[in-house]
């Protein structure tokens, strides 16, 4: 039993990482309409500026900053140079699809060369232990979880009370109609790549962060588990997207405990299997792309 | 040039081919963004091999996998090919019966991946991340597979797999079932109201192709007698559909063409580039391989951009016994 309250704690880190990425993730989509293969290639990619900044000797947390920065600027490029054109050009969401996977396997084999294939790590004391029953978490843990809050509550209130996620929910619902009404779309969807960029650069150091190692081939994975939660919440769908993350960071976490952690990716493609049986629209389809909550 | 590189070279055009004619039935033909579609070629190489193979207490035990069963030649074949197709019932099942295009495409995708994983981690199942290996060449129990007249054998078996393939292909994309599709991937919606049941139409196609590339991956593994993980990650699918698009989506000329220009190409260059130590020991170990990879990145881009419809466009069908109202 108490392996797996353990589990729970570190479920609570896992869907928190997670969290992150997919909302990210499912905001380029429901916005930008762009199913962004790349996704875990630029979270990857953050990680490892975090990680050279922190080999010379800089803390994780101005890493963490300056992922988030790479994440943000590194996505607003792509899609500015890439995506965007190709879009105008009138070219079909599969079209899209088959671009931005090219664009994951151009960028994750641009940077091989340069990290190489072996696991890294971060050098960075995670802090004592903070027990709480069987529940045993780092300070850096505790930090993580704290982050996806903070973070979650940031983009409810943007997405709620500031004039630009309304311009972003309006750009979603309906481009034309929102670009008529004088919404200048065009600067919206610039501040969608320049937002979720951000997160999903955060979320990549994050994630490396959580982990003990991390390599290169985890782009992949981290892109698997995004996909997951992202289609578990409806994608498109910021709230569906942290419900999912609770899910599928609490699922893989006690399946992990249960059964093997090798197998915790297969445990989220299950779930991502029955959710596309079962409800292919997600959880929380009903509302619409990126409605207000409640 | 040697016969041996001949060989190679043939048997390899001749798989990458029947591959693309496959994929192109699928994504060319119906719209089908199958990104899972080496699966389906590992599924028929593993049935093959196991199909072909003694029991793994054979050669002293060294590697395990399930079957064994030693069959004769074509029936391993066989085996791949319908492995490939009844693999692709429950996958289509779940994939195609509902969903949105763009996340059939991601489903399909993220298939490829975890496929991987689990194989790689089940070592008792099909020899996990070290693969199979000496996989019995077919008929080598009546020739010896070390000869050349052998190597000219397997070059012919391969070449009519081709031609069944292309006569299999022309056919479908000729007849009214290949018109339904074509109407399907222009536009769904049109040929539901026309009567068409689209999940049919798309099953059908998805298990004819995983079909004929269950076959391909069973004439593959009977050359190079070896099957693992790393041969089929999910960027050999990416590789694939360079080709069609190089090659022109939609028609099985353009995916022959395709077939030779990028994944032959790619192998030849490989070839070339690993023969000559100047350049194979350029910059840091894994340089020269990564940056094929953008190639072939930079290769579908392009492609996408500056000329979508490939090197040999889909001839556009007119129905001649109606006036056609000229466009321009």
């Amino acid at each position: 039993m108490d392996l797996f309250v353990a589990a729970f704690g570190f479920g609570l880190v896992s869907m928190s990482v997670i969290a992150i990425a997919a909302v990210g993730f499912t905001m380029q989509f429901g916005i930008t309409n762009m199913i962004n293969l790349a996704y875990g290639e630029v979270m990857i990619s953050s990680a490892y500026v975090a990680y050279y900044l922190n080999r010379a000797g800089f803390t994780i947390w101005v890493g963490m900053a300056a992922g988030a920065l790479f994440g943000a600027v590194f996505s607003f490029l792509l899609n500015r140079i890439l995506y965007a054109p190709f879009l105008r050009k009138g070219t079909s969401h599969l079209g899209m699809v088959i671009v931005s996977l090219a664009v994951s396997l151009m960028i994750a084999n641009l940077l091989l060369p340069i990290v190489g294939y072996f696991p890294v790590s971060y050098q960075e004391d995670p802090g004592r232990l903070i027990r709480w029953g069987s529940i045993a978490l780092t300070r850096d843990q505790f930090i993580i979880i704290g982050i996806a809050v903070v973070l979650m509550l940031a983009i409810h209130a943007l997405l709620t009370y500031t004039r630009l996620g309304k311009a972003m929910r309006a750009t979603a619902a309906n481009p034309t109609l929102a670009r008529n009404c004088g919404i200048p779309t065009q600067r919206v969807i610039d501040a969608v790549w320049l937002i979720t960029g951000a997160l999903c650069g955060l979320a990549g150091v994050v994630a490396a962060l959580d982990s003990d190692s991390f390599a290169i081939a985890n782009g992949a994975t981290f892109l698997i588990t995004v996909l997951a939660a992202a289609v578990l919440g409806g994608a498109g769908q910021p709230y569906g997207a942290m419900i999912g993350a609770v899910l599928i960071g609490m699922i893989t976490e006690l399946s992990a405990a249960a059964w093997s952690p090798q197998y915790k990716e297969v445990v989220a493609f299950g779930i991502l299997v029955l959710v596309m049986v079962l409800r292919p629209q997600g959880l929380l389809a009903k509302r619409g792309a990126l409605a207000a909550a409640g | 040039m040697n016969t041996f590189y001949a060989v190679n070279l043939l048997v390899y055009a001749g798989v990458d081919i029947i591959a693309c004619l496959a994929l192109n039935l699928q994504f060319g033909v119906s719209g089908i963004v199958n990104f899972s579609f080496i699966v389906f070629q590992a599924v028929g190489a593993y049935t093959a091999a196991v199909l072909s193979m003694p029991p793994d207490t054979a050669n002293g035990g060294f590697q395990h996998y399930i079957g064994g069963y030693q069959l004769p030649f074509p029936i391993p074949w066989l085996g791949g090919a319908i492995a490939g197709g009844l693999l692709a019932i429950p996958v289509g099942f779940v994939v195609l019966r509902k969903l949105r295009s763009d996340y059939q495409a991601i489903a399909l995708l993220v298939l490829s991946v975890i496929a991987n994983a689990v194989i790689t981690n089940a070592d008792k199942f099909l020899g996990g991340a070290a693969g199979i290996a000496l996989v019995p060449p077919p008929l080598s129990d009546r020739i010896d597979p070390n000869t050349e007249s052998y190597q000219y054998l397997y070059v012919g078996i391969t070449a009519v797999c081709v031609v069944i393939a292309l006569v299999v292909a022309n056919r479908i994309v000729n007849s009214p079932y290949g018109r339904s599709l074509r109407a399907m991937r222009e536009r769904e919606l049109a040929a539901v109201a026309i009567g068409k049941n689209p999940v049919q139409l798309k099953m059908t196609i998805f298990i004819v192709g995983g079909l004929i590339a269950g076959l391909s991956g069973a004439i593959l593994v009977g050359f190079i007698q070896v099957w693992a993980p790393s041969v089929w990650l999910y960027p050999e699918t990416i590789i694939l559909f360079a080709a069609i698009i190089v090659g022109g989506r939609g028609n099985n000329i353009g995916a022959i063409l395709g077939a030779l220009l990028v994944p032959v190409g790619f192998e030849e260059i490989t070839r070339f580039l690993n023969n000559s130590p100047s350049i194979a020991n350029l910059g840091p170990p894994g340089l020269i391989p990564a940056l094929q990879w953008v190639a072939i990145g930079l290769l579908i881009i392009g492609f996408l951009w500056f000329r979508p419809d490939g090197v040999r466009p889909e001839s556009r069908r007119v129905f001649e016994g109606a006036p056609v109202r000229e466009d321009r």
